[in-house]
Formats: structure tokens, C-alpha cells, sequence
């Protein structure tokens, strides 16, 4: 390998599984009918409970890990994620959190997501399929206080860009971690800017760490191998 | 008012108006607060709900944000369902991120920004 991004080709954010399994529209389905079964209880309407102090947005908790060394293609990503839940409050979301491991603590090639009710954490979805993300890589160590922080920003509105949120990632790779946002309207280039400004703000990052942007179709192009990865972003 | 003539240099006209207000009754009329205090206002597109990290935090202690969420999925090592577990709740209570040990050094100011998650 002739340098880190050959090696981290595979590894982008979390999502590289879902390039590898999304072509086929009858295994898709079958994962989502399952899914659908699995969370048929979670999928009523929330609501904020009598005092609680109510979310712009509802959110959805995910998770998904990948055995390592596992191909992503004998896998569908849609099979490998799982909905924890929903909520629609400040004090909803603490009560998912706080009975939710750190991601810092988590083991293996594994990820958090945390959507926007109706937005599943797949670029194939419609509010999606336009959009990008910014990933920001960590040494470990920084992951589950630059999470905290980042949806903690997510959740209490401060980026300031209408619509354009999507979600967030944490993803658990084996020396970094990488955390992203994801948002609709990856040419939006004042709405891309003003996320990462509002990133620089509330993480507290390490000095000269690197944020990248990165299209979701740029990152399945060079996830599938089709064009060679010559470690710009 | 000064009957001097004097003379001024040319200055920009600035272009944002800062001001200082000590007392609620001065705030803008189109600012509003919801229960617990937090301000939001009209954006253009309509009212968001916006609350700042120190906010968020400090829902966190009300009882009504502890109680285990309902229908919480059973996954090993990564969530802690309120089971029958308490062994287990309290082995990864370190783990979680409802370390009762700490309550509160995560939720006052700027300190735990600093901490290294070891």
C-alpha cells in the first residue's frame, strides 16, 4: 500500500459497506421487510412527553458493526444496521444516551448513527443521494467526547442551515476513529461551509486536525474500486 | 448640543449593532423562551428550537431523562437494556455514558473538554 488512504479505502466513514450491497434491489428489499419487522413497535409516532423540552427534529438511533475481514459484499448494509430508537425530546434523547455504551468504548468495526426521523443513515436514501459529508478523522482517545459534542450541536440547531442536516456518524475503525455529518445538497457550497465552521466551533478539536468533504457518490465510486484512490478528497 | 463645528473622518457604516442588555424587559420582542429558559427566535423560514450545549446537559440530571427508554434493543456491549442485569449495569457503568460516578464534571463549564478519554 502505498499510502494510508488504500488502506482506509474500505474503511470511509461507515457507509462503504452500503456501496457494496445496494445494486441489488431484491435483497434490499428483503433486508428492509425484515427490518420493518424487527422494528414495526418503534416505528409509532414520538412525541415529546408532558414537560419535556421538545427537538426541532425528531431523531433515530442507530447502530451497525461489520465482522472484520468479512468482505462488504457478501454482507448487505441494510442487513447489518439496526435501529435503537427514536425520540422527540432533550429528555428522550438522554434516555437513549445515557443506556448507550461511549463509542470510545465500543469494540470491533462499529458505528453510531443519529438521523433525522425518516432519513435512514444510507446515501441511496432520496434526502441523501445529493448530498456529502464532512469527516473529520481521530487518533483514539477523542471519539466519544468529539460525539457527545457534535450531537449535542446536531440536536440543539446550532448549524444553522435550514434543512440540510441529515445526520450524524461515529465510526470505530481499528487505529482512528472518524466521526461525519451528513448533509442534502452536497454542491451547497455556503451551506457546507457554514457546517464546517459550526464543527471548528463546537468540537474543540485537536489543533491541525483535518476536516475533508467528501460526495457520497465520490465515496462509492472510489469504494468499489472503479477509480484508483490517489489520496485527494 | 455642541455649537462647535468639528471636523469628522469618513468611517464605514458598520454593519452589525451590538448591544448590551442587562435587563429582560429589553430584549427584542421577537425573541421567545420556552419552559427552562431557552431563548429562541424567528429565523427567516419560521421559529427553530435551538438549545446550546450547556442546556442540553443540564436536562440530563432530570429524572424524567434517566428512566431507561422503552423498547431499548438488547445488543451486547452496546446498549444496556433496564434489565434484571444489575450486576452487568453496574460492571459497565464506567462504560456508559451515564457514569453517576461524574455526574456533573460533564456538564459544568469547559473543563471536560480538556479531559482525554483514555
Amino acid at each position: 500500500m502505498n499510502n494510508k488512504f488504500d488502506a482506509l479505502k474500505d474503511d470511509d466513514s461507515g457507509d462503504h459497506d452500503q456501496d457494496q450491497g445496494s445494486p441489488k434491489d431484491s435483497e434490499k428489499e428483503k433486508a428492509e421487510d425484515e427490518d420493518k419487522e424487527q422494528n414495526t413497535s418503534k416505528k409509532k409516532m414520538v412525541v415529546p412527553g408532558a414537560g419535556e423540552h421538545p427537538l426541532q427534529y425528531n431523531y433515530t438511533f442507530w447502530y451497525s458493526r461489520r465482522t472484520p475481514g468479512r468482505p462488504a459484499s457478501t454482507q448487505s448494509y441494510e442487513q447489518n444496521i439496526k435501529q435503537i430508537g427514536s425520540f422527540a425530546s432533550v429528555e428522550q434523547f438522554w434516555r437513549f444516551y445515557s443506556h448507550m455504551i461511549r463509542p470510545g468504548d465500543l469494540t470491533g468495526h462499529s458505528d453510531f448513527h443519529l438521523f433525522k426521523e425518516g432519513i435512514k443513515p444510507m446515501w441511496e436514501d432520496d434526502a441523501n443521494k445529493m448530498g456529502g459529508k464532512w469527516i473529520i478523522r481521530l487518533r483514539k482517545g477523542l471519539a466519544s467526547r468529539c460525539w457527545e459534542n457534535l450531537i449535542l450541536a446536531m440536536l440543539g440547531e446550532q448549524f444553522m442551515v435550514g434543512e440540510e442536516i441529515c445526520g450524524a456518524v461515529v465510526s470505530v475503525r481499528f487505529q482512528e476513529d472518524i466521526i461525519s455529518i451528513w448533509n442534502k445538497t452536497a454542491s451547497d457550497q455556503a451551506t457546507t461551509a457554514r457546517i464546517r465552521d459550526t464543527l471548528r466551533r463546537v468540537l474543540n478539536l485537536p489543533p491541525n486536525t483535518i476536516m475533508e468533504y467528501k460526495t457520497h457518490t465520490d465515496s462509492i465510486k472510489y469504494s468499489m474500486g472503479r477509480l484508483p484512490w490517489t489520496g485527494e478528497s | 448640543m455642541s455649537t462647535d463645528c468639528q471636523k469628522t473622518t469618513a468611517k464605514a457604516i458598520p454593519s452589525t449593532r451590538r448591544v448590551t442588555i442587562n435587563d429582560a424587559a429589553h430584549m427584542p420582542h421577537d425573541y421567545s423562551t420556552t419552559p427552562g429558559g431557552t431563548l429562541f427566535s424567528t429565523t427567516p423560514g419560521g421559529t427553530r428550537i435551538i438549545y446550546d450545549r450547556k442546556f442540553l446537559l443540564g436536562c440530563r440530571s432530570s429524572p424524567v431523562a434517566k428512566t431507561p427508554p422503552k423498547g431499548l434493543p438488547k445488543i451486547p456491549g452496546v446498549t444496556s437494556p433496564p434489565s434484571k442485569d444489575t450486576d452487568q449495569k453496574a460492571h459497565n457503568g464506567e462504560l456508559l455514558n451515564n457514569n453517576i460516578t461524574a455526574p456533573d464534571s460533564s456538564s459544568t463549564g469547559d473543563d471536560s473538554q480538556f479531559e482525554m478519554d483514555i
